[in-house]
C-alpha cells in the first residue's frame, strides 16, 4: 500500500458561497472506498489534482451524513486556483482522513462552544452538523465572526438556526465588521444575536456553565489569542479548550517535516498529532500558536 | 553478536566478493571532501576518511526522488530499486539511518525507503575522530545494530561484528577468508577502542540540553548568530537527521506528469510559509533557532535528533559550530 497514492473523487456539486470560497460535494468513484471512507470532525484530507499538485483541506461536512463528503476551499494560490476551475462531473484524487480530529465521544452530554472566526467556520461545520445530528450534546453555542454579510459562509444554514437553532438546544450567534443593509437587516431580525463586532464581542453577556462546557476554536492565527482569554476569564480549564490550526503541508503523515512545532522538549507535528490541539498543549508547545 | 576475523591478505577477495550482494558504493575522496561513490576496486576507496559530505542518507532519501508517474489519469508507483551495498559506514551515519527509520518506517510506512532499506546491505567500518566529531558525547559512536558487518581494524586484518542474518550470509558464502577471532585481537580492538575515545576533541554538554533550551527561547545568542548565518540550508542538506522534503508534480510531455519530491531545508523562507503569505517562522532567527530545537529534541525512546557526525560544522560557509552554540546558549542562561 503505498500511502502516497490518492483516490479518484467525482464532484457531485458546486455551489458558490462567496466571491472566494466554493462548496465541493464529492464522492468514490470506487464504491468500495465510499463505504469505507468516515472520518471525525476537525480531520482534513489531501486533495490531488493530477499533474498540478496536492493541498491539505478540511472535510466541512459530518461523518453522520454518508455517501458523501464536503471541501469548503478558500480560493488563495496557484492549487487553490485550479480547484475553482473545475466542474461538477470532473475527478479530483483524496487521500486521508488525516489528523486527530475532535474528541467528539470524550465530549458527549456536555455544552459545545464553537467558536468560528471566517473560514474556521468549514471544519467546525463539521461538528455542528455532526452535534445536531447525534443528539448527543446539551446545548450547543456558536459564535461567528465575519468580515461582511457577503464573506459568511454557509449562509442560509447560518440564518436557518438564527431562525430555529433554540428548538435543537442551539444558540448561534454572529459577529460582522463591515456594515451593510443586508447586516443592519439580520441585526433587526435576531437582536441580539447578531451585531457589528468582532467574535469576542459575542461571548458578552453569556453565563459559561464552566463546569459543562468544551470550546472548540477556529480561526486566523490572529484569533486565538483573544478567543482564549475570554475562555480563561470565564475560568474554563485550558484542557476543555480545544483548537484546530494550520501549517504548511506537505505529506500529512508524519514525513516531510514542514508542519512541526515546538522545541526541544516537545515536538509535535500538526498532520499527525493534530490538527486539534487543546490550550494545554499550547501552553506546553512553543510555538503552537 | 557473532565476531569472525578478516586476515589483511583476504581483504581484497572479500572486497570483490561483495559485488555479488549488489553495486559496491564506498566513501572515495574527491579533491578536499568524500563522497559515496560507485567502485570497482578497493584501490578507489578512502578507508580512512572522516565524514562525506552527505550522509549515507542520500541512497534512501534521494535530493530528488520520483514518486509517482501520471499514466492515463492515474498515479503509478515508480518502482526501480537497486541492490546495494554500502561499504564503509561510520557508527554515527549508521545512528543517522536508525534516526530516519523512525520517520520513514512508522506508519504509515513509507514505500520508498522501505525497499530501499531492504535492498541494501550497510558494512560499517571503525574511524578515528577529527576535530568536528562529537558522537560519543550522544552515544552514536558505537554502533550495536542497524548493519550487516562491521569491520574494526586490527594490525593484521579486521575484527569483524555480524549485525544481521543477511551479514551471517554474507560471511557463510565467504567462510575461506574467515578466521576465529583470538585474545590478541580481541586486545588489539579494545586498544584501538580506548585510544579512539580519547581522541575526541570536541564535547557537547548535553545534561539537561531540552529543558535548557526552552527556557532560553529569547537567549540573545540565537539574535548574534542571525547575523552570521547565511540561511544557506548547507547544515540541513548535509544532516544524516534532516529529512524535510518538498513535492512538486512535472508535466514530461502533454500526457504525462511526475510527482517529485526533493529536499528541503527549514531554512528555507518557504518552509513555513502558508496560504495568504503568512509565514509561521517569518525571520532568521525564528529559523535559526528551529534548526536546534528539531536537532536538540529529547524524545525519551530515541535520544537526540543529532548523531555528532560534524558535518553541519565543517560544511558550513559561515563557520558556525553546532557544539559552540549549544554552549553559548547554556553559557548566557547561567
Ligand atoms: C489542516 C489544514 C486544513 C485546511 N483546511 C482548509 C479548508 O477547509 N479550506 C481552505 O480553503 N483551506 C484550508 N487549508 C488551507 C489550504 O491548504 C491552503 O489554502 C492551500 O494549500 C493553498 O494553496 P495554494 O496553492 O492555492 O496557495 P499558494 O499561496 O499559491 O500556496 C503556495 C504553496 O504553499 C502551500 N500552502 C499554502 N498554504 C498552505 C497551508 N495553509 N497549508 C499547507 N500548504 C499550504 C500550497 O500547497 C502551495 O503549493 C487548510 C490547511 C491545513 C493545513
Ligand atoms: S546536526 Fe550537525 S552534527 Fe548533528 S547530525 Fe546533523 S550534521 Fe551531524
Ligand atoms: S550552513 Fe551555516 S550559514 Fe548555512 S544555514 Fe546552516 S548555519 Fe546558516
Ligand atoms: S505535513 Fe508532512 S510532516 Fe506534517
Amino acid at each position: 500500500m503505498n500511502p502516497f497514492q490518492t483516490y479518484d473523487a467525482r464532484i457531485l456539486e458546486i455551489k458558490e458561497l462567496t466571491p472566494r470560497e466554493k462548496l465541493f460535494t464529492l464522492r468514490f468513484v470506487d464504491p468500495e472506498i465510499n463505504k469505507e471512507f468516515t472520518y471525525k470532525p476537525g480531520q482534513f484530507v489531501i486533495v490531488d489534482i493530477r499533474g498540478f499538485g496536492e493541498f491539505p483541506i478540511s472535510l466541512c461536512s459530518s461523518p453522520t451524513r454518508t455517501g458523501y463528503f464536503q471541501l469548503c476551499v478558500r480560493r488563495v494560490g496557484r492549487m487553490t486556483k485550479y480547484m475553482h476551475k473545475l466542474k461538477e462531473g470532473d475527478i479530483i484524487g483524496i487521500r486521508g482522513p488525516y489528523g486527530n480530529g475532535f474528541p467528539m465521544e470524550e465530549m458527549e452530554d456536555s455544552n459545545l462552544l464553537l467558536v468560528a472566526g471566517g473560514l474556521g467556520m468549514a471544519p467546525l461545520r463539521s461538528v455542528l452538523w455532526y452535534a445536531l445530528d447525534s443528539g448527543k450534546y446539551k446545548q450547543i453555542y456558536l459564535f461567528y465572526g465575519t468580515k461582511s454579510y457577503e464573506d459568511i459562509l454557509f449562509r442560509d444554514e447560518i440564518i436557518h438556526l438564527l431562525k430555529h437553532g433554540e428548538a435543537m438546544n442551539c444558540r448561534v450567534k454572529l459577529a460582522y465588521e463591515v456594515e451593510s443593509p443586508s447586516c443592519i437587516y439580520l441585526e433587526k431580525g435576531f437582536a441580539p444575536k447578531v451585531c457589528k463586532g468582532v467574535v469576542t464581542d459575542l461571548f458578552r453577556g453569556e453565563e459559561l456553565d464552566v463546569e459543562n462546557t468544551y470550546a472548540l476554536i477556529c480561526g486566523p492565527p490572529v484569533m486565538y489569542k483573544f478567543v482564549i482569554k475570554e475562555l480563561l476569564d470565564r475560568k474554563l480549564t485550558p484542557g476543555r479548550i480545544y483548537m484546530t490550526l494550520e501549517r504548511r503541508m506537505r505529506c500529512g503523515i508524519g514525513k516531510c517535516g514542514h508542519c512541526i512545532v515546538g522545541t526541544s522538549t516537545s515536538i509535535k507535528y500538526i498532520c499527525k498529532d493534530g490538527p486539534v490541539f487543546t490550550y494545554w498543549e499550547a501552553l506546553s508547545t512553543r510555538g503552537l500558536i | 553478536m557473532r565476531y569472525v576475523k578478516l586476515p589483511s591478505e583476504n581483504f581484497e577477495e572479500f572486497f570483490n566478493s561483495l559485488k555479488s550482494w549488489g553495486t559496491v558504493y564506498a566513501p572515495v575522496k574527491q579533491g578536499n571532501i568524500y563522497s559515496f561513490k560507485q567502485v570497482n576496486t578497493l584501490g578507489e576507496v578512502s578507508l580512512n576518511y572522516t565524514r562525506t559530505m552527505l550522509p549515507p542518507k542520500k541512497f534512501f532519501v534521494h535530493p530528488k526522488d520520483t514518486l509517482l508517474k501520471l499514466k492515463n489519469g492515474r498515479w503509478e508507483e515508480s518502482k526501480e530499486v537497486e541492490k546495494i551495498v554500502l561499504f564503509g559506514v561510520h557508527s554515527c551515519d549508521i545512528h543517522g539511518l536508525q534516526i530516519l527509520d523512525k520517520v520513514y518506517l512508522a506508519e504509515p510506512i513509507d514505500p520508498y525507503y522501505k525497499n530501499r532499506r531492504e535492498n541494501a546491505v550497510i558494512i560499517g567500518i571503525s574511524c578515528m575522530p577529527d576535530e568536528y566529531c562529537f558522537c560519543k558525547s550522544l552515544g552514536t559512536h558505537f554502533a550495536m545494530h542497524g548493519f550487516d558487518l562491521f569491520l574494526h581494524e586490527l594490525p593484521d586484518g579486521w575484527l569483524v561484528r555480524v549485525g544481521s542474518v543477511k551479514g551471517h550470509e554474507i560471511a557463510w558464502a565467504n567462510e575461506s577468508l574467515f578466521e576465529e577471532v583470538t585474545e590478541e585481537d580481541l586486545k588489539h580492538f579494545k586498544e584501538f577502542e580506548d585510544k579512539r575515545s580519547a581522541s575526541f576533541k570536541k564535547h557537547l554538554n548535553k545534561e539537561g540540553l531540552a529543558d535548557m533550551l526552552d527556557l532560553a527561547f529569547d537567549s540573545p545568542v540565537w539574535k548574534k548568530y542571525e547575523r552570521i548565518c547565511l540561511g544557506c540550508g548547507n547544515c540541513n542538506m548535509v544532516c544524516p537527521t534532516c529529512r524535510c522534503y518538498e513535492v512538486c508534480d512535472y508535466w514530461i510531455n502533454a500526457y504525462e506528469s511526475v510527482r517529485v519530491r526533493r529536499y528541503d531545508s527549514c531554512f528555507m523562507e518557504t518552509h513555513g510559509l502558508v496560504a495568504g503569505g503568512h509565514n509561521f517562522r517569518p525571520t532568521r532567527l525564528d529559523r535559526f533557532r528551529h534548526r536546534y530545537y528539531c536537532k536538540s529534541y529529547f524524545d525519551p525512546s530515541a535520544g537526540f535528533n543529532c548523531v555528532g557526525c560534524g558535518r553541519c560544522d565543517e560544511f558550513c560557509p559561515a563557520k558556525i559550530e553546532h557544539v559552540k552554540v549549544l554552549d553559548e546558549v547554556r553559557e548566557e542562561l547561567k
